[in-house]
């Protein structure tokens, strides 16, 4: 009896852990889209990859309508900022330097504005009409408009910012 | 004793029907205020389609736009948002100070400007170089004001003030961008890239080349005038260009210091085309063609001669790896004569990081025409190699060692230490 319990205990923590398994990959590509957002105001419907760049990069200083572009990023140790980094082929070193030297160059008339949570970012993008920010797509709110990269939504398919 | 049993049957039997109507009131009363947010919320509801229908409708059909933010919540925004302004210096002038140190020894008999570190009968020198502060603000979304202010160590610790840079940005669009007042000229890369500070460049000192006019320098590396820069619809090949028009008057000493040349420069044409292609990121293709016109004193008061400069690069920096390669050449043609001098030159430069060091090498190579008016330069050339270790992000130690070919002279071997900080 005591045998046929375990065996019991045994097999339903193998299909727990089967099902677990199965379902952590896609629980954690779910965090881990991250959206590109703007104000609503802002006419923008799509950018593709390689514009998304340079918006980052300080290279792009309005939007098609006339904004001036506002960038806003997460304080290093956010998933965001990883995102972000990996989008300009940057190390952390090495994006610090670079908007030192954009700054410095006169490319930029500030450095991208570093903010501590999604809730901070939210605030920036309802007041700057011309603004953007990397937002992890489970902490989109009301205010933030999500915006097609390469024509895909979040969780779509082909949706390169994961 | 009958009274007492007769109170405490009423009371018993009134207190349920007491409790039953409290709980009748108060489901009553929690009724009442189910209605009343059921009309509250049908106004709100009511004000937000109305604020929709007078917005303008700018959202996103296929974009997820969530909703509206009421005008409420914008002023509740107004707040935090005057704060992150604040705090980020989004407002107001911001300063960035970049400073040196070096020490340099040199196995050299005869001073030269641009090697610094020559002191007659010792082997080695301190100085501090070029200490830079760069001031900006932001007037609006459009217009700027950028200021580099550098302090500059001349012969025995005297220093000097120098205004390297004074401008007046004004960014009408992505395609035109202007800007006005004491500039460094765009010819090539360098120039633009690193200015005046030594914080960003990866080597020790610039490369002869790209030294400043003032220290023996052959570029009329500044100039007082307008500067239009903006990007060219061009597609995936990321086309730009760079027009200038100004004055770039300047007073060149010979690299032994003895004498100095007043070129009188006439206005300067410079104009520049780069691709940073979308599908190599980091990648910087380019070139520049200025021109004006210089005087020649040596040859007499009335010497005049066309001055065109013609430079191509290439640049990759990224994943690290830091490569620069630019060729240059001179080309200056005396009025009313057939002569002309050539002086072609290039410099090459490669560094990898690894973690916090960057070992790097560079190789320069300079041949100006023999009775032309850069004759002190000759013909120079050799390699320079060494590490960059970056303590943080804001401070790093340069060491480098220099092997210079100079024509009808000894060869210059040196060594360079540079403590750089940024704050």
């Amino acid at each position: 009896m005591q045998t046929k319990l375990i065996v019991v205990r045994v097999a339903v923590w193998a299909v727990v852990s089967l099902i677990g398994m199965a379902g952590f990959p896609s629980a954690m590509a779910q965090t881990s889209v991250v959206a590109v957002v703007v104000n609503e105001k802002n006419p923008v419907k799509n950018v593709s990859t390689p514009e998304l760049r340079k918006l980052f990069a300080g290279e792009k200083h309005f939007w098609s309508g006339g904004l001036s572009v506002r960038l806003f990023v997460r304080a290093p140790g956010a998933y965001e900022r990883v995102v972000l980094l990996r989008l300009l082929s940057m190390s952390e070193s090495e994006y610090k330097q670079y908007w030192t030297a954009q700054v410095f160059r006169g490319e930029a008339q500030t450095e991208p504005v570093a903010l501590f949570s999604n809730g901070m970012q939210k605030e920036a993008l309802a007041v700057y009409p011309g603004a953007v920010a990397l937002v992890s797509f489970q902490d989109v709110k009301p205010g933030m408009k999500v915006v097609k990269v390469d024509g895909h939504l979040p969780e779509e398919a082909g949706y390169p910012l994961n | 004793m009958r009274y007492n049993r007769a109170a405490i049957i009423l009371l018993l039997v009134a207190s349920p029907s007491h409790a039953q109507d409290t709980a009748r009131s108060e489901r009553e009363m929690i009724q009442q205020l189910v209605q009343q947010v059921k009309a509250l919320q049908e106004k709100v509801e009511a004000l937000e389609s109305q604020q929709r229908a007078s917005a303008p409708s700018n959202t996103d059909a296929t974009s997820q736009s969530v909703s509206t933010p009421t005008p409420q919540a914008a002023d509740n925004n107004a707040q935090p948002a005057a704060l992150i302004q604040e705090l980020h210096g989004l407002r107001g002038i911001q300063w960035r100070g970049f400073g040196e140190v070096d020490y340099k020894v040199l196995n050299q008999r005869t001073p030269e400007l641009g090697t610094y570190g020559f002191v007659p009968g010792s082997s080695g020198n301190f100085y501090t170089g070029d200490f830079d502060l760069l001031l900006t603000a932001r007037i609006d979304d459009k217009a700027s004001v950028l200021s580099e202010i550098a302090i500059g160590e001349g012969d025995a610790q005297s220093y000097n003030i120098d205004l390297e840079r004074m401008l007046f940005n004004y960014d009408y669009n992505d395609h035109l961008r202007m800007s006005f007042g004491r500039y460094q000229t765009a010819i090539g890369y360098y120039n633009t890239a690193f200015h005046s500070s030594t914080w960003f460049p990866t080597t020790a000192d610039r490369p002869l080349l790209m030294e400043f006019s003032d220290n023996g320098g052959v570029l009329p590396t500044n100039a007082v005038g307008l500067s239009f820069t903006g990007s060219i619809p061009s597609g995936k090949l990321g086309l730009n260009y760079i027009a200038e028009y100004g004055s770039s008057d300047t007073i060149r000493p010979d690299l032994n210091g003895q004498t100095l040349t007043d070129e009188n420069n006439g206005n300067h044409i410079n104009i520049g085309l780069f691709a940073r292609p979308d599908s190599i990121p980091g990648l910087q293709i380019g070139g520049s063609i200025y021109h004006d016109r210089i005087s020649d004193f040596a040859k007499g008061p009335d010497v005049r001669l066309g001055q065109m400069i013609v430079n191509g690069h290439v640049v990759y920096i990224r994943h690290g790896i830091e490569f620069l390669g630019e060729g240059f050449l001179l080309r200056h043609a005396y009025e009313h004569r057939s002569t002309a001098y050539d002086t072609p030159a290039f410099y090459s430069q490669i560094s990898k990081q690894f973690h916090r060091t960057r070992p790097f090498f560079r190789y320069q190579y300079i041949n100006a025409d023999v009775g032309g008016i850069l004759d002190d330069v000759d013909l120079r050339y050799g390699p320079s190699f060494g590490v960059r270790y970056d303590f943080n992000d804001s401070i790093a130690l340069k060491i480098q060692l220099d092997h210079t070919v100079r024509k009808g002279e000894p060869d210059l071997n040196g060594l360079h230490m540079q403590l750089v900080f940024k704050f």
